[in-house]
């Protein structure tokens, strides 16, 4: 048992993300809702018709699925694979007609993966394999998308591309897309709604936006060296309050000399009162480009880089 | 414009297809014309129809060679490595793993146990299989075959749902193998000298042992599971993504086992019944026309086994009767000699994981 009193819903042409920290059972729910796995209570509709009540064909002509591991088909065409997206509509013996190939070839084009529809898919990047998986599913001609990690192999423009064409499906053509991430930036990007897994398998959905103001986001997701931040919508270290830093300086030089030294685990406050001495740093432009200044109990030292500046202060100021 | 160059390139691949298949048609024509022709008695290639045909002017002693000797025999060849390439080729996709094939799953194992329960064990079971076995011919041969190869492949199956990684499946063929083995051996410790005399003539593996008369039942034994073969495209190509996506395209993946199974374990059974249990066609052909053909589509592959799982059979056959002598060889020691290297490169060639089927 995973998670108990579920009551949620998508409407049509919502892009939903489902996020939760590893171990929650979002897969387990996404398989329970595309029926891969039985529903142990309780029952899901789709267009309020029991979903146990389609047939598998019925199904599939509805509900489309890409799931995370990267399929090995072999010696196969992009097209040859997106058409296996028609199996719900050909016969027996799968014989494909003009309007089958016309439907493939759309589902292409909305993946914007026409023009390698005819390499053949071992020879793609990953990124670009799911893509034409997501095509695959698209050529089922479905109401629903339903994903389950699409974006975890991939690397990060290829997991932004991603993201957007999921955000761009729901919003160009109508469709309804669930889709589990695990890149929770992006899913409060590009997410009409999220759907919040809790360790304890609890669901909260809401608009991105609300969650993270009700502090949603940082009940599921704060753990001991990581924390939420509401301010920037991202994760980051948690300090381990090793010490303040004064910072001095301005622009871009100042917002990465303050993130260097949030890494090295200092707050960087601009006035300080307490017990312990601040680690004063400064940083300006002088003659030959940047440089930095800390000060030390008998004068200060100078660097040219925050990787010289960086080995100094771990190597005790 | 680009629309009209994809047609075209469609067309112009169908094309090449086509003409491979003609060529391998040819190619089929040439081995069967050889192996009538070759032997211990050579025939000149021009006399071959008219031998066939039992034309007037041509040796009585030719005649009876090929009618009753060469021609039963090719057929049985053509039978065989049509049956054993189309289960390697299933089995292959349903276990998603190449190197997949009824001998190394250990599922001619299972069959050679029916086998021997059917030709030793009247002995141990007090005759109920020896009746069986003379009254209704072959025909309890390859009934207990069947059983026993499709015994085997469901406990596979079994375990494989459990075990995803193909060298513990292999590994797991392999005991399964052994354990038959070892209740074969037990089957022949308890048997008379003339049954284990039997038994093992049948294990060596051969095509020339089958008459007309038997290949009136495994003709149409055969055929049928091939039919079965031809309504799997479509299941067997939605398999290639996983059973997990082939359920979410609509494939009702439970009966497309069964259906596999079914096919597969006939097929299996039937040729290990009558010729033997012959390794390495099964794993091999597979592999050959995906590179052939450059694809994985069930569509192209299942005709493109069926002729190469042919060719190789009747190859592998002409070889075995080392053309100019009087020897023959088993006709797995063929197979294995030209296999077990084959089945090295293929495991060599692997770069993406276990379960890649890429060319």
């Amino acid at each position: 048992m995973i998670s108990s009193d579920l009551n949620i819903e998508l409407q049509q042409g919502e892009f939903v993300c489902l996020v939760g920290p590893n171990g929650a059972g979002k897969s387990t729910l996404l398989r329970t809702l595309t029926g891969l796995l039985p529903v142990l209570a309780g029952e899901i509709f789709l267009d309020d018709k029991p979903i146990s009540r389609f047939s598998r064909k019925e199904l599939a002509q509805r509900l489309g699925v890409v799931l995370t591991t990267p399929v090995e088909v072999g010696a196969m065409t992009v097209r040859e694979l997106v058409s296996m997206g028609r199996f719900p509509y050909t016969g027996l013996f799968d014989r494909m007609c003009d309007h089958d190939w016309r439907v493939v070839d759309e589902a292409l084009d909305m993946v914007s993966a026409k023009r390698f529809g005819d390499r053949m898919v071992h020879k793609l990047s990953d990124g670009e394999r799911q893509r034409v998986m997501i095509a695959r599913a698209l050529a089922q001609e479905p109401q629903v998308l339903v994903l389950d990690e699409p974006t975890a192999y991939l690397d990060l423009p290829g997991r932004v591309a991603v993201m957007s064409l999921l955000h761009e499906l729901a919003r160009d053509h109508g469709k309804t897309i669930l889709t589990s991430t695990h890149d929770l930036d992006q899913a409060l990007r590009s997410a009409d709604k999220l759907w919040v897994m809790a360790p304890n398998g609890k669901v909260t959905c809401g608009a991105p936006e609300d969650l993270a103001l009700s502090g949603e986001f940082q009940r599921v997701f704060d753990g001991e060296r990581v924390r939420f931040d509401a301010v920037q919508g991202l994760f980051a270290l948690k300090e381990e309050n090793e010490g303040v830093a004064l910072l001095e300086g301005e622009g871009e030089a100042r917002l990465w000399t303050e993130r260097a030294l949030k890494r090295l685990g200092y707050r960087v406050d601009l006035d300080y009162q307490g017990q312990k001495e601040p680690l004063r740093v400064a940083v300006f432009s002088g003659e030959d480009g940047l440089q930095w200044l800390i000060a030390t109990e008998d004068g200060h030292e100078v660097f040219t880089s925050i990787g010289e500046m960086s080995e100094y202060i771990k190597n005790g100021a | 414009m680009g629309k009209i160059n994809q047609q075209m390139d469609q067309q112009g691949k169908s094309t090449g297809r086509l003409w491979i298949f003609g060529l391998l048609l040819l190619v089929l024509l040439l081995v069967v014309a050889l192996n009538l022709s070759l032997g211990s008695v050579s025939i000149p290639l021009k006399d071959i129809i008219g031998t066939i045909l039992g034309s007037p002017g041509i040796k009585d002693s030719w005649v009876y060679i090929v009618q009753s000797y060469r021609l039963p025999k090719i057929i049985t060849a053509i039978l065989a490595g049509i049956s054993l390439s189309a289960s390697g080729l299933q089995m292959q996709t349903m276990f998603r793993n190449p190197l997949a094939d009824p001998f190394i799953l250990g599922i001619n194992s299972g069959a050679s146990l029916g086998v021997a329960v059917a030709i030793m064990g009247s002995t141990m079971v007090g005759g109920m299989f020896l009746p069986a076995v003379s009254s209704m011919g072959e025909l309890g041969i390859v009934v207990a075959a069947s059983i026993g190869s499709g015994i085997v492949m469901a406990l596979i199956l079994l375990a494989g749902r459990m075990v995803k990684s193909s060298t513990t499946l292999l590994i797991l063929g392999l005991m399964f193998g052994t354990a038959t083995g070892a209740l074969v051996s037990l089957l022949i410790y308890f048997s008379s000298p003339e049954k284990v005399k039997a038994y093992s003539v049948w294990s060596y593996g051969a095509f020339n042992g089958v008459t007309w008369q038997q290949l009136k039942v495994m003709a149409p034994v055969i055929v049928f599971a091939i039919g079965i073969l031809f309504f799997l495209p479509k299941g067997l190509n939605a398999m290639l993504l996983g059973e997990d996506y082939a359920k979410t395209m609509g494939l009702n993946t439970r009966r497309m086992r069964v259906m596999i199974l079914l096919s597969a374990s006939i097929l299996t059974g039937t040729v290990t019944a009558f010729c033997g249990p012959i390794g390495f066609i099964g794993v091999a052909v597979p592999h050959i026309a995906r590179n052939l053909f450059k694809t994985s589509n069930h569509k192209i592959l299942i005709p493109a086994v069926i002729v190469i799982g042919a060719i190789v059979a009747v190859a592998a056959d002409l070889v075995a009767q080392l053309p100019g002598s009087q020897l023959v060889l088993p006709i797995n020691v063929v197979t294995s000699l030209f296999g077990a290297p084959f089945v090295l490169w293929v495991v060599l060639k692997q770069k993406r994981g276990a379960t890649s089927f890429n060319v």
